[in-house]
């Protein structure tokens, strides 16, 4: 399912003007990146594509569905959302009773909801601990938990604010892992972070924020390869991409493997 | 105005007065409130002594406003009870065989009006005065820091408390909660948010008494403020004349009753 947002602006009460003409279009099944710095329109633009913000110019489409047109409610059948904090949002007193809510709400059957419980703790590795107490997990697995809630509610679009935000190397490998499993499943990912060598290392296109607009969209070899433009919005590309620019080397590795290849290349015309 | 706190940032006379002083006014008001025994006495403390302050503390606005919002609701359910209900010789009209009294009327007003002045005082003291330091004030004269620290928690912890309900709401929106639908999905929010609310307000106040704990909070030493309040002598003995205004008042009334 694409999405597609045109000339959309927000404004906050505050007299905030937090987005301003952002046009952008999400072709299905794509693994996108948004990047700025605090306060460049991100979370807002996420917002509204699970209709808990409206647009006050502009329109913004999932599918064929005119966001402006369907509650919050409504969209959560198309757009899962995790938020940062998974605290915000645990209530239940099972993992499997927490994670059933969602598809609950949507008006799945008892059987769909079990198999989808069962497939989504499964998928985050949660599997053994269905009948535990959300909060006798430590913080990193209730990020799980809370990512686990989220794909159970089976949407094809998921839009997740820091998935990596707390966790630990084996939490990051983790999500890593759980991306990669979703993406291959065909589902359309968007990941606010700003953890930059984990969106270079996953995401097939990479958006930057800056006040309120879009200041670059592209491949991440694209994105990270315009050092000014990425400076002006106050992003800094992933340390490979910086030693790769400090070398002077002409390509922009985005993985361990494609410096290593890269830097061999290097030496190899060094040398000669 | 947004959540537990009221002041209103302006540059004024008002606003630059030490806070026991307007504590003093406040006290005044609640006597008066308390001990005047007419409806026009009331409106004229407020029309001459209220209203004036809140213009001084350029508030006019703002304080008229709460003061409608606030005492607007009482006037109106006041005035209906006392004016069918506490009798009375000069009838006004009739609703079937409820007559609606002039001195009921009168009894709704005053009543209305006994609020108005008490609110007046305190609204003044709120919207010119930042909580913290109206508790600085208090502490320097002996107020418990613990029981201040309490006491300012409580009142600031609700803006934080409104943007982490909302961040909830919408949390649980996302995971297909409807709200749109009356009262039963509001009912149904409930304990989805209820749940993460008190969970993470008491994380929040864990967290937090750490990190008092950390910055020496509970050392015996004599505690030093960063910043101080400007009194003066004349301030001083404003405050007194207040305070003995106020306790004059109370006594006056508690003789009138007596006789």
């Amino acid at each position: 399912m694409n999405l597609r947002a045109e000339g959309v602006s927000f404004r906050y009460p505050s007299g905030v003007l937090a987005l301003d003409g952002v046009s952008l279009d999400i072709p299905s099944g794509q693994l996108l990146a948004i990047l700025g710095e605090n306060g460049a329109g991100k979370t807002t633009l996420v917002k509204l594509f699970n209709g808990l913000l409206r647009p006050a110019q502009g329109s913004v489409h999932i599918g064929d569905w005119d966001t402006a047109q369907h509650s919050p409610a409504a969209l959560a059948s198309r757009v899962g959302f995790l938020f940062q904090n998974p605290d915000d949002q645990l209530f239940e007193r099972t993992l499997a009773r927490e994670v059933a809510y969602g598809p609950r709400n949507l008006g799945a059957s008892e059987a769909e909801v079990a198999h989808r419980v069962s497939r989504a703790l499964k998928l985050v590795g949660l599997q053994d601990m269905a009948d535990a107490h959300p909060y006798d997990l430590p913080a990193p697995q209730r990020k799980l938990l809370a990512l686990a809630a989220t794909i159970a509610m089976d949407t094809p679009i998921l839009v997740l604010d820091e998935p990596t935000i707390g966790q630990d190397e084996l939490g990051c490998r983790a999500i890593s892992r759980i991306l990669t499993d979703l993406h291959a499943m065909g589902r359309t990912l968007m990941m606010i972070s700003h953890d930059m060598d984990f969106c270079a290392e996953h995401a097939e296109r990479l958006v930057v924020m800056l006040n309120g607009k879009i200041h670059l969209d592209g491949s991440p070899a694209e994105v990270l390869s315009q050092t000014k433009k990425l400076d002006e919005a106050e992003v800094a590309p992933p340390q490979l991409v910086r030693l790769a620019q400090a070398l002077k080397m002409r390509a922009t590795p985005l993985t361990v493997d494609e410096f290593v290849d890269e830097y061999k290349q290097w030496r190899k015309k060094k040398n000669k | 105005m947004r959540g537990g706190s009221i002041y209103i940032e302006r540059t004024s006379g008002l606003h630059r007065l030490h806070p026991l002083t307007k504590v003093a006014l406040t006290a005044l008001c609640f006597a008066s409130a308390a001990a005047l025994p007419s409806l026009a006495w009331l409106l004229a403390l407020f029309v001459g002594l209220l209203l004036p302050l809140a213009i001084w503390g350029r508030l006019t606005a703002a304080f008229l406003k709460s003061c409608l919002l606030v005492v607007g609701p009482f006037v109106i359910s006041l005035t209906i009870i006392q004016g069918f209900f506490s009798g009375g010789e000069t009838v006004l009209f009739r609703l079937g065989r409820f007559a609606f009294t002039q001195e009921g009327l009168l009894a709704g007003l005053t009543f209305a009006a006994r609020l108005l002045v008490a609110l007046g005082g305190t609204l003044l003291l709120m919207q010119s005065t930042p909580q913290a330091q109206l508790m600085q004030a208090l502490t320097e004269r002996g107020f418990p820091p613990r029981l201040a620290y309490v006491v300012l928690t409580a009142i600031q912890i609700f803006p934080s408390f409104q943007d982490r309900a909302q961040v909830i709401i919408d949390a649980q929106q996302a995971r297909g909660l409807e709200l749109q639908s009356g009262l039963l999905s509001r009912v149904r929010l409930l304990l989805p948010m209820v749940g993460p609310l008190i969970l993470g307000s008491v994380m929040d106040v864990s967290e937090r008494a750490m990190a008092l704990e950390a910055r020496a909070f509970s050392s015996p030493a004599p505690k030093t403020s960063l910043h101080s309040l400007a009194d003066s002598p004349s301030q001083r003995i404003l405050r007194w004349l207040l305070v003995l205004a106020a306790a004059a008042l109370l006594a006056w009334r508690l003789w009138s009753a007596l006789q």
